[in-house]
């Protein structure tokens, strides 16, 4: 059985009977079995996904109407509620959280008979960009297991990237989509803020995070978007995109469009192979008719501080309710008062998400919020006017995803201030509600560089028409597990 | 001078959803626990879904109260942590980017005095705690989120009121103008309560929380006021704190908890877009707004002619003016005015009462226009008025049921009234040269049939007999 | 320059006990020290904008019940209540 099909190929193979989606949701358990002990990228395996796909071979046999996905196996970001599976955040604190309910993103894909293949590792509640801060250990990269996947939906990326899933579904509130795609060779999605909906997605800082999918092309992102996307009554702040086809017209090219190279997300400091990948991807999309030239963008200097102290105020008002009083894990209350409980019931909680309680209740307190939250916001508003600007000029912006290179497990995990500088390149598509993606582009010294292209909000089709023609003009080596 | 301000926070009863989810917005109809979902009850992933309605409705409110209404309103979120509280924060307005709360300043007047509203939120009702257990130290805490969630919206004056006079017609004509609205039944357990904050000449400001109903309100302000002025003839400093209103004993009480000064961590509530409320949509909320009680009470009067006192009461009462608006027509209007506020008041003066009421606009019409026909005497329609309300028959069929009909019959009245002058030689000689005194003998006639003689037949057939 | 006694009493605010401290408040320091940034950001006159939602697509008024007990899927209760550790 070949496991790494795309999603459009498996597509295709289960429609003209040369495979089962029982035969290949089996080879795709073994391959789980077989690597993930020593990838990390489950936490949870969907013990029952075998009968679910017998139950749609059964249902494409009889020649009823089967979903879009036809027993497709997807793994899902453990963020994500499934109803009647357990949802953890990768946090001791929801350790027996079991969602009585399904995420919209879930009820969509269950509709076109998707198969959830396991619930994917993270960093806990999504503050990471490493997996490092899963209280259930790291994920690893698939290209080298010394070094770290991305994150913070690490083990969506992982699971795709080797073959232990077709696509999967993380979720981006500064690049945490992007970024392990990058670093794992995958194509990752960060939509227009609003064209997902976010019912059931468990929130990190809400105003600004989108769930996107990671998958081995572009194609089957917008496979993927043509299934997820659109208004939802659940989420006030979905957008109507109007039941747009993202796949229709995806070879359309990037000819006389212009795209802006972003100045300051290539600054001192990013490391050299990923500046001479950049540069070969501007060259190949000119060579594809685009005209592209170096644009400013002064605030992104700013977006690194202003995201954080964004992400940390909601997160400290996001994660108030986790006080294990409805839902958690078990604890007893005897012996104790509403505070002391709440406090011991909280040390649940990993040392990263203390820290950013913490700064979130911090930064928007009120000695403080002058200083740093409102300050924060305004960066936002102006660096958004910044990019509304470049997007009068520019069809689409270019930049690499990370300005480094995967890098070793336990390498930045104590230098708090580094890691935050990893975010440099993906934070100002979450800031100002653009889309933006992950192209696969390079990889040097056996480790993958992803190149990001982004656009005005609710231009994701032309995004994914341009990311395309990028992804069509390179033939990247396999990955070595 | 004596201040005091007061913090409202009423219900949308009458609304079929809560503030973010589907659930039930009046609760009081479910067992514990039973009138929740994954919203309501802060579920990880669960996002607020906006009741357009509450929206609409506390507009309203803002714009019965003359408050300015932005185009714009926006929700924030209050954070601190509470078992009543499934999300540990709670979604409400304020005006820290501009008024965008549904309503901005206003005021009205309670009788000759303006009391000036600083501004209108809508939030959410937290869950209801329990505390069980007889010592502090085998205490547990339980909790019933059905009302979590509910919609409410915060009325905030400025402290304008000077005594608790004010305060109570000021709430009166708060509850009868939710009510006129539609939006709220303030007679409902928990629908009304209040915060107030008072200070005499002089003192500190003193903040009362917990008064669960108007009725409290009223007696807390009022007791604060004699504690503080006790005080103060004792020359003893009136500090500034924040003190609980004990229903049970009806006195306020010291809030001695080291409460430290909570930081809420004020920002905006992300899940929730701005809200964009253009003029046309004002100006349809403003035109689908029942007609206020004043405009109401001057229409009676300058239409009507229906006496003011007589106006007041029946404008003020959604009940009793929607009747009265059923039923009348230009000629009867006088005469219903009066059957609903002499007779129908009486009889339904409760709420259970008025539920169980059978009566409705068709009967109070046939009953003015029998009462202006002559076909019933006023104490008659009295009587079936009182069986209508029981039974809610016909006009028709309870006169005959109780034989409530006029005597109308001129020989039958005639023999009535040939007796009563025999037996009244003396009130007749009085009524000779006094035709004032006749009444009398109306009167006389009246008790002799039980009160079903056409009167102005009787007083007629009476003069005639006595010239 | 944030102060020892500030994050103490933040933590206590966010219901957050602090024991290994210096870990802590080393690197609690050091992440809002990097947040100094912003004061050169000239962002001063900037407004704060929120996408925006017309009243008319907001959810429209109607009761309906949640489809399963959800109280029975949940921790910590008592009867039908939830229970929570004593006020103090």
């Amino acid at each position: 059985m070949n496991l790494k099909i795309s999603a459009l190929d498996y597509v295709q193979e289960v429609q003209n009977g040369n495979i089962s989606a029982e035969d290949f949701t089996a080879a795709t358990l073994e391959r789980i079995h077989s690597v993930d002990e020593k990838l990390h990228a489950f936490l949870s395996v969907n013990d029952d996904a075998i009968n679910q796909a017998r139950e749609i071979d059964k249902k494409i046999k009889s020649g009823d109407k089967v979903g879009a996905c036809f027993g497709m196996p997807i793994s899902i970001k453990d963020n994500m509620c499934i109803k009647n599976s357990k949802t953890t955040c990768a946090s001791k604190m929801l350790e027996n959280f079991v969602a009585p309910y399904d995420a919209t993103v879930i009820s969509k894909l269950k509709e076109q008979d998707a198969i959830f293949i396991g619930k994917a590792n993270m960093d806990e509640f999504a503050m990471g960009l490493t997996t490092e801060f899963s209280a259930y250990g790291p994920s690893k990269n698939p290209w080298n297991v010394d070094c770290t996947p991305g994150g913070s939906s690490g083990g969506s990326a992982v699971s795709v990237s080797a073959f232990e899933c077709v696509a999967s579904l993380g979720s981006d509130t500064g690049g945490s989509v992007r970024n392990p795609a990058s670093f794992c060779s995958a194509v990752g999605y960060k939509p227009t803020y609003g064209l997902i909906s976010r019912y059931g997605l468990i929130s990190y800082a809400n105003s600004i995070e989108q769930i996107g999918p990671v998958t081995r092309t572009v194609k089957d992102t917008a496979f993927l978007l043509n299934m997820i996307t659109g208004l939802d009554p659940n989420d006030n702040t979905t957008v109507d995109n109007k039941n747009e086809d993202y796949l229709s017209g995806i070879d359309s090219g990037v000819e006389g469009k212009k795209i802006g190279i972003i100045k300051e997300m290539m600054a001192e400091g990013t490391d050299p192979a990923v500046i001479s990948a950049t540069k070969d991807a501007v060259s190949k999309l000119e060579g594809l008719g685009a005209i592209c030239e170096e644009v400013s963008l002064d605030m992104v200097k700013y977006s690194v501080a202003a995201y954080y102290t964004i992400t940390a105020t909601e997160a400290g008002s996001n994660l108030a309710r986790y006080d294990n009083l409805r839902y958690g894990y078990d604890f007893s209350l005897e012996g104790y008062e509403f505070n002391s409980y709440i406090q011991k019931a909280r040390k649940n909680f990993g040392p990263e998400v203390t820290r950013r309680m913490i700064i979130g209740g911090f930064v928007p307190s009120a000695g403080h919020a002058g200083k740093y939250f409102l300050k924060a916001l305004k960066v936002k508003n102006k660096l958004t006017k910044e990019i509304n600007e470049a997007f009068k000029k520019y069809d689409l912006l270019i930049a690499p995803t990370v300005p480094i290179l995967p890098f070793k497990l336990g390498e930045k995990i104590d230098d708090p201030v580094a890691l935050f500088l990893v975010d440099i390149n993906t934070v100002t598509a979450n800031l100002t509600g653009k889309p933006a993606i992950s192209v696969p582009f390079a990889v040097s010294n056996g480790l993958p560089i992803g190149i990001q292209l982004l656009a005005d909000s609710m231009n994701d089709k032309m995004l994914l028409q341009a990311a395309h023609a990028l992804e069509q003009t390179v033939k990247l080596p396999e990955v070595p597990i | 001078m004596t201040k005091i301000g007061l913090e409202i926070h009423c219900q949308l009863t009458n609304l079929e959803s809560k503030l973010f989810c589907s659930c039930k917005a009046n609760y009081r109809q479910f067992e514990i626990n039973e009138n929740i979902c994954p919203v309501c009850m802060g579920l990880p992933g669960s996002l607020p879904r906006l009741n357009q309605d509450a929206v609409k409705k506390a507009t309203m409110i803002a714009m019965a109260l003359n408050c300015s209404t932005p185009d714009k309103i926006a929700f924030f979120r209050k954070n601190y942590f509470y078992p009543d509280l499934p999300k540990n924060f709670q979604i409400t307005q304020l005006n820290i980017y501009g008024d965008t709360s549904v309503g901005g300043p206003g005021s009205i007047m309670v009788g000759d005095k303006e009391i000036r509203i600083t501004r209108i939120q809508l939030e959410e009702d937290p869950g209801r705690l329990i505390y069980e257990g007889s010592s502090s130290k085998n205490q547990i805490t339980l909790v019933d989120y059905n009302r979590a969630g509910t919609p409410l919206v915060e009325i905030v004056t400025e402290p304008d009121f000077e005594n608790p006079k004010q305060v109570r017609e000021f709430l009166n004509i708060l509850s009868d103008l939710l009510e006129n609205l539609g939006v709220s039944d303030p007679s409902l357990e928990g629908a009304m309560r209040a915060d107030a904050n008072v200070s005499i000449e002089g003192g500190k400001k003193v903040e009362i929380k917990n008064i669960g109903s108007f009725h409290d309100l009223e007696k807390a302000v009022h007791f604060e006021i004699t504690r503080q002025e006790s005080l103060h003839s004792r020359e003893i400093e009136i500090a500034q704190e924040t003190r609980h209103w004990d229903d049970k004993r009806k006195i306020t009480i010291s809030s001695r908890s080291k409460e430290e000064a909570l930081d809420y961590r004020y920002f905006l509530e992300g899940d929730i877009p701005w809200v964009t409320i253009d003029p046309a949509i004002q100006e349809k909320l403003k035109s689908e707004m029942p007609e206020s009680i004043s405009s109401k009470k001057e229409r009676y009067v300058s239409k009507y002619s229906i006496p003011n006192q007589v106006a007041d009461v029946l404008s003020s009462d959604k009940f009793y003016s929607d009747l009265f608006e059923d039923s009348h027509t230009e000629s009867n209007a006088k005469e219903i005015a009066n059957i609903i506020t002499t007779d129908l008041m009486g009889l339904v003066d409760t709420r259970e009462k008025r539920e169980a009421s059978k009566i409705t606009a068709i009967h109070l019409r046939d009953l003015a226009d029998a009462i202006q026909t002559g076909k019933i005497s006023r104490n008659s329609a009295k009587n079936a008025l009182h069986e209508i309300v029981k039974t809610g028959k016909d006009l028709s069929q309870v006169m005959s049921d109780l034989d409530l009909g006029n005597v109308s019959d001129e020989s039958e009245l005639l023999t009535v009234i040939k007796d009563v002058i025999s037996e009244e030689p003396q009130a007749v000689e009085q009524a000779k040269s006094n035709p004032q005194t006749i009444n009398y003998l109306v009167g006389k006639v009246m008790q002799k049939t039980k009160g079903k003689a056409d009167p102005k037949l009787t007083l007629d057939l009476l003069k005639k007999q006595i010239e | 320059m944030v102060t020892e006694e500030e994050i103490e009493k933040v933590a206590k605010l966010m219901k957050i006990e602090v024991e290994d401290h210096k870990e802590y408040v080393d690197k609690v320091h050091a992440m809002i020290d990097y947040f100094d940034i912003l004061d050169s950001a000239g962002v001063d006159d900037e407004e704060i904008s929120m996408p925006e939602i017309p009243i008319t697509a907001l959810r429209e008024d109607k009761h309906i019940p949640f489809d399963e007990k959800l109280i029975e899927k949940l921790n910590h209760y008592k009867g039908t209540y939830v229970r929570a550790p004593k006020m103090s």
